[in-house]
């Protein structure tokens, strides 16, 4: 049981579900309330990840971070040594690929908030912030937890964009997906098998705690 | 004039709402009203669509009207000349909404010191339990809004907006889909608790029972017009030319001659015109201007006449009028009976006194009409 | 703005977080082709023995690693499974000059299944037969076992006849994991590979003669910006040896031929 892969991959999908949050909610407040005519412009660029090959994805996040772009030469500069191929890759290349399984679920509840609930609240004084605390993101609450463990559950899944900007590096980039890859490859169908299951277990019994704290059936889905 | 009228007239000038606003909702309406509510109940009146809600969430600050100006006494709060427009949160305006918006996360409590965030905790507390005392829910403070009855409901809605001290205070159809006796008490509460505080309140309906229970004033939209200012007996009850009288709900319209003007009575006879068979019928209407020859228009409502099967006896009223029945009709609670007496009347009829008379199309009736049934409108 | 304070605190502790998740590394990265899954990880355990330093393998294809490399990838040794990609890094000035060195020779087989009953005595011919529904190679676009298979069927004039049948694994491993898996019913692979115990049980092989197919040069390369330059180094003497060249014959691997040594 390759112990390493499963904990590299926990730390990833935690991250990335911990900073997905934090930029999805104010992506998903822009798209929701704060709506132009060009508005559906930038749903269908946050949308993308869902349709594009994750070897199209690995593709741009390496050539946007790897030793030749502008960012991957600051950070060789900061650290000393490049950005692509370590963990902070995968993280950032997570990020863009696991974006609208945290954005969507966040904004299809915030759009299911009746507006007099806001509109009441600006009434009585309260300011944007205070009614977004208040009022929105309470009431929001199930959507939050839905973007939390969708973009976990994916991360996690994740094999395509991980092998490309990754590189498979024992204890830094082989997340579980890629250790059983590699076993397949070297024949070990009982190692690989092991871990899979695992793997499988523990999704499933991720979901199955998520939908029973749920009050309405499928209302944790990615769509 | 003495002094303290002058104060009085200056302290009420002071918190007085004047509106003039022009909004274009869409290709086919325009909102373009002008209007002022001193302190006490102004009532919005109109159909659907008539722009009224719209007018209040523009008084509000929840829309921003295209041109026009907002002010409370001397406190402006909208401006389109000089760019003013102080948003919503800070106009220190009340507003139940019409399906309550009460945040059903919270408690009752939490729902009522919302608006109170900027005082100390104990003082926010009590307020809100003096509110709720006044308003009969000190009971339910605890409780969910979703674990109370409509009624309320309705009166945390109000509760919530009223503790802030609000200078004005907006309703949008808040009684609607409450049973008589609920909103009749509400009306109550909310007319004690005008007396105490007087300021313009804006209630929007488009019920009479709530317009005659409420208003001082009435201002009637149409088509995101004012059409008519003034009380609701005046507009509604006498309603002074025809579009307002159709819209005040009054059937029956009908051409007339003035025949004979009786000064000492207060009566006129007027002879009915228009399409129909024979001579016209002559009914005796309230004294108006004009002379014998004279057109007239005259309104009356079709619940305003009574039938009779068999010709009554010994009636104060002044108009007998012996005619046939055309058609009835059942439109959920009443019946719609047309009635040819010379001109076509309209009549409403509940369906017991349509069964216990044992009404059909064909039968000869007598129609009852009191002289000031008739309203003599302007065309 | 306690949102603003609220974000950039999260960004600082993943930030922290997440190079924690770096491991302490002085251990040497190798990127190793795949047709040398069977023997590397035998001699990366003798090495780690002998000089108490860490090794971590990672395989695939040659021409994925290659790219990889170009792009920074962090390796510091390359066993590439032919010896043109290390040229052309070496051309790049990615290598470390004047490591670049064959380490092995590398030789195809035709392997078919046990399952598929077919009679590997006829050679390449055997492909046509009707039975042979698949027949795996690795991708010849970056794999060198895939172009030496390529190579062999036209040589033999098959490669038309049995081009719509061909499957191609990411690497000569992956190809080996299709027959084994009884996905394809044959393929052409590393000889490395069919000794495998897992290949061994499940089929046959026989050898693709040489005359047919360019040789498989195996060179092996230190990457320039490696900061464990030295153990790589010693990592390429210790292949040398006489017991480690006796393992990869063993595991189906040719001595390099001297002469060849990359010029």
């Amino acid at each position: 049981m390759d112990w390493t892969a499963i904990g590299l991959s926990v730390r990833l999908a935690a991250l990335v579900s911990v900073l997905l949050l934090v930029i999805a909610l104010p992506i998903a407040y822009w798209l929701t309330f704060k709506r132009r005519r060009w508005t559906f412009l930038a749903e269908a660029v946050v949308a993308l990840p869902l349709v594009l090959p994750p070897t199209v994805l690995g593709f741009y996040v390496l050539l946007a971070i790897g030793s030749r772009s502008p960012i991957g030469r600051l950070w060789t500069a900061w650290t000393g040594h490049g950005l692509a191929f370590t963990f902070q890759a995968l993280v950032i290349a997570s990020l863009v690929y696991s974006l609208p399984f945290a954005v969507q679920p966040i904004s299809a509840a915030f759009a299911r908030i009746d507006s007099s609930l806001l509109e009441a609240s600006a009434m009585l004084g309260a300011s944007s912030w205070r009614t977004f605390v208040r009022i929105t993101l309470p009431l929001a609450k199930e959507g939050i937890l839905a973007a939390a463990v969708l973009s976990f559950a994916h991360t996690l899944g994740e094999f395509g964009v991980v092998l490309m900007v990754g590189g498979n590096l024992p204890g830094v980039t082989r997340t579980i997906s890629i250790a059983i890859y590699d076993q397949v490859q070297a024949f070990e169908y009982q190692a690989a098998n092991q871990t899979a299951l695992l793997l499988l277990v523990f999704s499933f019994l991720v979901l199955a705690a998520v939908y029973a704290l749920q009050r309405r059936p499928w209302s944790v889905s990615p769509l | 004039m003495s002094g303290a009228t002058d104060v009085s007239e200056t302290a009420e000038a002071g918190r007085t709402l004047t509106v003039t606003v022009r909004k274009r909702l869409s290709a086919a309406f325009t909102l373009d009203v002008s209007c002022s509510a001193p302190p006490g109940i102004t009532i919005i009146f109109g159909e659907s669509g008539s722009g009224k809600s719209t007018l209040l969430r523009t008084v509000a600050g929840l829309i921003e009207p295209d041109a026009g100006h907002i002010a409370i006494g001397e406190r402006r709060l909208y401006n389109s000349a000089a760019a003013e427009h102080v948003p919503a949160g800070q106009r220190r305006i009340g507003y139940v909404f019409q399906h309550l918006a009460l945040f059903p996360h919270m408690s009752v409590a939490a729902n009522i010191e919302y608006g109170l965030a900027h005082l100390p905790a104990d003082q926010r507390r009590a307020r809100a339990q003096a509110v709720a005392e006044s308003f009969r829910i000190a009971h339910v403070l605890s409780r969910l809004p979703a674990a109370i009855s409509g009624g309320e409901r309705q009166r945390v809605a109000l509760a919530r907006s009223l503790v802030t001290d609000p200078v004005v205070l907006l309703l949008d159809e808040p009684l609607t889909a409450l049973d008589h006796a609920t909103a009749s008490r509400i009306i109550d509460d909310l007319r004690a608790w005008n007396a105490a505080h007087g300021i313009p309140i804006l209630y929007v309906t488009h019920t009479h029972r709530e317009a005659f229970a409420l208003g001082d004033r009435l201002v009637f939209l149409d088509g995101g017009r004012v059409v008519a200012t003034g009380t609701p007996h005046e507009i509604l009850d006498s309603p002074a030319s025809e579009p307002l009288a159709r819209l005040a709900g009054f059937e029956n319209l009908f051409d007339g001659v003035i025949v004979a003007r009786r000064p000492d009575a207060g009566t006129m006879r007027c002879r009915l015109t228009g399409p129909g068979p024979g001579a016209g019928v002559e009914i005796e209407a309230p004294l108006a201007h004009g002379e014998p020859g004279d057109r007239v228009r005259l309104a009356i409502r079709a619940g305003d006449i009574l039938v009779a099967v068999e010709q009554p006896r010994g009636l104060s009223a002044r108009n007998i009028l012996r005619g046939q029945l055309v058609s009835l009709t059942r439109e959920g609670p009443t019946i719609h009976a047309v009635v040819d007496a010379g001109a076509r009347f309209q009549v409403d009829l509940t369906p017991g006194a349509r069964d216990d008379l044992r009404l059909g199309a064909g039968d000869h009736v007598w129609l009852i009409i009191k002289t000031h049934s008739f309203r003599i409108v302007s065309s | 703005m306690t949102y603003v304070r609220f974000a950039v605190l999260a960004v600082l502790v993943s930030a922290a977080v997440s190079s924690a998740a770096q491991l302490p590394a002085p251990a040497l990265a190798v990127a190793a082709a795949s047709d040398l899954q069977s023997v590397m990880p035998a001699l990366a355990s003798r090495f780690e023995r002998e000089t108490s330093g860490r090794v971590t393998l990672t395989f695939g294809s040659s021409g994925n690693f290659f790219s990889q490399i170009q792009n920074g990838a962090p390796f510091d040794l390359f066993f590439s499974a032919d010896v043109d990609y290390p040229r052309r890094l070496e051309a790049a000035g990615l290598t470390e000059p004047g490591t670049l060195q064959p380490y092995a020779i590398g030789r195809l087989v035709l392997y078919a299944s046990k399952a598929s009953g077919l009679d590997l005595g006829r050679g390449l011919a055997v492909l046509t037969d009707a039975r042979v529904r698949r027949i795996a190679i690795a991708n010849p676009e970056h794999a060198p076992y895939g172009r030496a298979a390529v190579a062999a069927l036209t040589h033999e004039r098959l490669y038309d006849q049995v081009r719509a049948r061909l499957v191609l694994g990411e690497n000569v491993s992956q190809a080996a994991q299709f027959v084994q898996s009884g996905n394809a019913q044959a393929g052409l692979l590393a000889l490395s590979l069919a000794l495998a115990p897992a290949l061994r049980a499940s089929g046959t092989y026989v050898d693709v003669p040489a005359a047919f197919y360019p040789a498989i040069e195996q060179a092996a390369v230190v990457i320039r910006a490696s900061s464990r330059k030295d153990a790589a180094r010693q990592f390429l003497t210790f292949l040398g040896r006489p017991e480690i060249v006796q393992m990869l014959k063993d595991a189906g691997f040719l001595p390099p031929r001297p002469a060849a040594a990359a010029r």
